[in-house]
């Protein structure tokens, strides 16, 4: 438990992860679904560029005044890739709700479910 | 040429962002581009293959960066699969021309062409990276085209279907990222190799342990292992016949062949037992490899059939990984080359036919096999190949993994290999019974013409490849075995 | 999914996941995995290696510019996803006449001329700031996403504001689909440039030939930001039914 303690940050993002986790499973309108998986993917692109902090570090970008440890540059990357990613999905994922709609009249998963 | 591997990726890739420029007047120019570009990556993958059978795995360091500095490409044992990959996609692609000139307006089709490039693309990276970050966006790349591809000119229910599995893909995903952030938060290096020297030397086992484990967890999901499988059967049967193809026969292998990619990172290291993790992946191999025969054997949709038995057939995967012994991991390796053979092979056959006659199930399709002789040849051998009936290419696999069980002492998983069996057997039986032996229930029956020969003849080509592959012996069992060696509990 | 089974799942995924992360080294703490090896190096050697002082950057665009390449082919396919998706609705197929009686096609309504004043006095502005993003990337936070992602912004404001539709779009169809494959064309050139001039794919010359680094990193960002500011119009148009 001291462990979660000292990583309360990572522990706090987990705890996005299943609230966003939730709210996917729980959810019947589609667009509310789209919204959990966002907040899950938030809350991983958070998680990684936590891990990538230092204590009293600055930004990664070196110019000729700035000391001091600097933080990870690679998580940023990785959560660079990560979002447009998430943002790819997303558009999509829209498209398809909007598609769903005009051809089933509904967004909602348990009515979807009988027009099957 | 040292290019080959990294172009490999990247020329299908580029090549499919382009194909919207370039048809946009003339959208017939989409396919006879898309299939150069499939040759292209075909003769590349050949290429490698024998590298590799000459000289062993190999890497290219791209940008020249040093290995975890930059990104790593890798090329071993496994990768050869790539050849598998290419001649699927370019199958798929010639079979594509007749059909969706019916089923989409000129003006997308340059768009339906370019997703299948990227899907390719995408296949093709998946398979030769070392990076385990450059696996996730390849792994990505895959996804996305996927989704589209399966609401692209689908049924009714394609949107529907597509959202489903974009909700599962996405979720299973953000957990893979998850587990990436962490591994990367133990070890501060995202080069596969690498981590997996570090992990050696970790203390913590609780963050090891769930690294693995959500790896296994979201990879299984993408492979729609069950019970993680509701999301497959729709978005394979509702999307059109190529798409299914490439899905059931491509895209699906990508969770199981991750497992292989991910597993050697977690070989030395000694704080974490990896044997309760094969237990379980044995125990929802065998689980699956039942559910999914028994779900099949209730359908009246061949395409559903078809879908569920995509289900089973990961199961014999995922139950060869969890014996944890080379025999089985060997047949689960040989087993993923072959049944995409095998699936493209029916699934095209089946969209032949559905193209043909406008009817999906069984009740419908009584009496096709006589005026549709060439592609229900094609779909019988499929189906002896599907059962493992030797010398089709079925039967390699699955013999191994029945030694594999025993020779682990597990002869229940033979069993459960057998019943699985015999179950398919009893299932595609009744398509050929309904096909060939009952007489026709639809009047349009008798009027039914074969297949047009750009479809007839992917069919014949995989048919044939599902009785060549066979012949092949032992050798794709060697190719692959220091592969498997390198696999922890393989050697 | 009942409530038992999405509480068993969330459990299932909730507790592994809180112990695992209690492992892990302390977020902050120096001497962490995560600043020993790679970062470390890319701290101490970046600059001078890749020539980016935004290590980011460098990291995305030289180290581990691959990534970046997959990633903006993931945004070619969400756009090719978005266009083969979605189909015209009823009323707008070309050749039906303009029977408007039957299908719901949301009239977008006329534009204020207060909001358009508006838009078109700040569009520059947006613009030039867009711009300096991407340009000042390497050096400064930023880079092509950021600026494509403004760039993106403004050009669907741009779009609503002069709200031509089908007929006469933002950006002509043929440039815009050149355009939209801006960003993997211009990784396949400077990659080709990179094997002229290093012998590897996606290599960077080092520092003798410094300003050809940074023109090419130059040429990446803006290709990026390009690419992605006319996909983003792309995706915009298509979701509003043009």
């Amino acid at each position: 438990m001291v462990g979660l303690w000292l990583n309360i940050d990572y522990a706090a993002f987990v705890a996005l992860f299943c609230i966003g986790l939730y709210v996917v499973l729980a959810k019947q309108n589609l667009i509310k679904k789209l919204l959990g998986l966002n907040i899950m993917e938030t809350a991983v692109f958070a998680f990684i560029v936590t891990s990538g902090m230092v204590d009293f570090g600055a930004a990664p970008i070196i110019s000729d005044d700035t000391t001091g440890p600097f933080a990870s540059p690679l998580p940023h990357a990785l959560i660079l890739t990560g979002i447009v990613v998430a943002l790819s999905i997303t558009a999509l994922a829209l498209s398809l709700i909007v598609e769903i709609y005009r051809r089933c009249g509904t967004i909602e998963a348990d009515e979807l479910k009988g027009v099957e | 040429m040292e290019l080959w591997l990294p172009l490999a990726a990247a020329v299908p890739l580029v090549a499919g962002a382009l194909t919207p420029a370039i048809a946009r007047r003339h959208p017939g120019l989409a396919r006879p581009w898309a299939l150069a570009v499939a040759a292209w990556v075909l003769a590349a993958a050949v290429q490698l293959t024998r590298r590799v059978v000459l000289e062993g795995p190999f890497s290219y360091p791209l940008g020249g960066w040093a290995r975890p500095y930059g990104i790593e490409l890798r090329f071993d044992e496994f990768s050869a699969v790539a050849v598998v990959i290419a001649m699927v996609a370019g199958l798929v692609l010639v079979y594509s021309g007749p059909y969706m000139r019916l089923a989409l307006r000129a003006t997308r089709l340059p768009w339906y062409y370019s997703l299948l490039l990227i899907n390719l693309g995408g296949l093709v990276g998946f398979v030769t990276t070392g990076d385990l970050f450059n696996l996730f966006v390849f792994m990505e790349i895959v996804s996305v085209s996927s989704y589209a591809l399966v609401a692209v000119a689908g049924g009714r229910i394609a949107p529907l279907a597509a959202f489903k599995y974009l909700m599962a893909g996405a979720v299973s995903s953000a957990l893979i990222l998850f587990c990436i952030g962490v591994l990367h938060a133990l070890t501060g290096t995202l080069n596969m190799a690498d981590i997996a020297a570090r992990l050696a030397t970790a203390e913590a086992p609780a963050p090891i342990l769930l690294a693995l484990a959500g790896l296994t967890a979201g990879l299984l999901v993408k492979s729609a292992l069950f019970p993680m499988h509701a999301w497959l059967p729709d978005a394979h049967a509702s999307a059109p016949s190529p798409v299914s193809a490439m899905l059931s026969a491509l895209v699906v292998k990508v969770g199981v062949f991750g497992l292989l990619r991910v597993y050697p990172m977690f070989a030395a290291v000694d704080v974490v037992r990896l044997a309760p993790m094969y237990e379980i992946l044995a125990w929802l191999g065998a689980l699956s490899i039942v559910a999914g025969a028994l779900l099949a054997l209730f359908q009246q949709d061949i395409k559903l059939m078809l879908a569920y038995s995509t289900i089973s057939n990961i199961g014999y995967i995922v139950l060869g990984i969890g014996l944890a012994n080379e025999l089985g991991m060997t047949g689960a390796g040989i087993h993923i080359a072959n049944h995409a053979i095998i699936k493209a092979t029916l699934f095209l056959a089946a969209g032949a036919i559905i193209h043909q006659t406008g009817r999906r199930t069984l009740h419908a399709l009584r009496g096709v096999g006589h005026v549709m002789p060439w592609t229900c040849l094609a779909l019988a051998v499929g189906v002896f190949s599907i059962v493992g009936l030797p010398p089709t290419v079925g039967f390699p696999g699955k013999w191994y993994l029945a030694l594999g069980a025993l020779e682990a002492g597990r002869p229940g998983f033979a069993v459960v290999l057998l019943a699985g069996a015999v179950l398919i057997f009893v299932y595609y039986i009744r398509i050929l019974n309904a096909f060939y032996f009952r007489s026709p229930s639809e009047v349009g029956m008798l009027s039914v013409r074969e297949a047009p020969v750009a479809m007839l003849l992917p069919v014949l080509v995989l048919a044939a490849l599902c009785l060549a592959g066979g012949l092949l012996g032992r050798w794709p069992a060697m190719l692959i075995g220091p592969a498997i060696a390198r696999l922890p509990g393989g050697g | 999914m009942n409530r038992g089974l999405i509480v068993f799942i969330l459990l299932a995924a909730a507790v592994p996941m809180l112990a695992g992360v209690a492992g892990l080294p302390r977020p902050g703490d120096p001497q962490a995995p995560v600043h020993a090896h790679v970062a470390a190096h890319y701290v101490k050697e970046g600059v001078r290696e890749s020539g980016a002082a935004n290590l980011v950057t460098g990291v995305l665009l030289n180290y581990r510019a691959f990534d970046t390449f997959g990633e903006v082919m993931v945004i070619f396919a969400a756009l090719a996803a978005v266009t083969g998706v979605s189909s015209v609705p009823p009323g707008q197929r070309p050749g039906e006449s303009g029977g408007r009686n039957d299908s719901p096609r949301p009239v977008s309504p006329p534009i204020s001329p207060v909001v358009a004043f508006i838009i078109r006095c700040t569009a520059p502005f947006i613009a030039l700031f867009a711009a300096f993003v991407i340009f000042k990337g390497h050096v400064h936070p930023g880079g092509g996403f950021q600026g494509g992602v403004i760039l993106g912004a403004l050009l669907m404001m741009l779009s609503v504001v002069f709200g031509r539709g089908t007929r006469d779009p933002l950006v002509p169809p043929p440039l815009a689909a050149w355009l939209q494959a801006a960003a993997p064309l211009t990784f396949a050139a400077v990659a080709v440039v990179g094997v002229l001039l290093t012998g590897y794919l996606l290599g960077f010359p080092g520092a003798a030939l410094g300003p050809v680094r940074t023109l090419m990193m130059i040429a990446l960002e803006l290709g990026i930001a390009v690419g992605s500011a006319v996909i983003i119009l792309g995706l915009f148009q298509h979701m509003r039914g043009d």
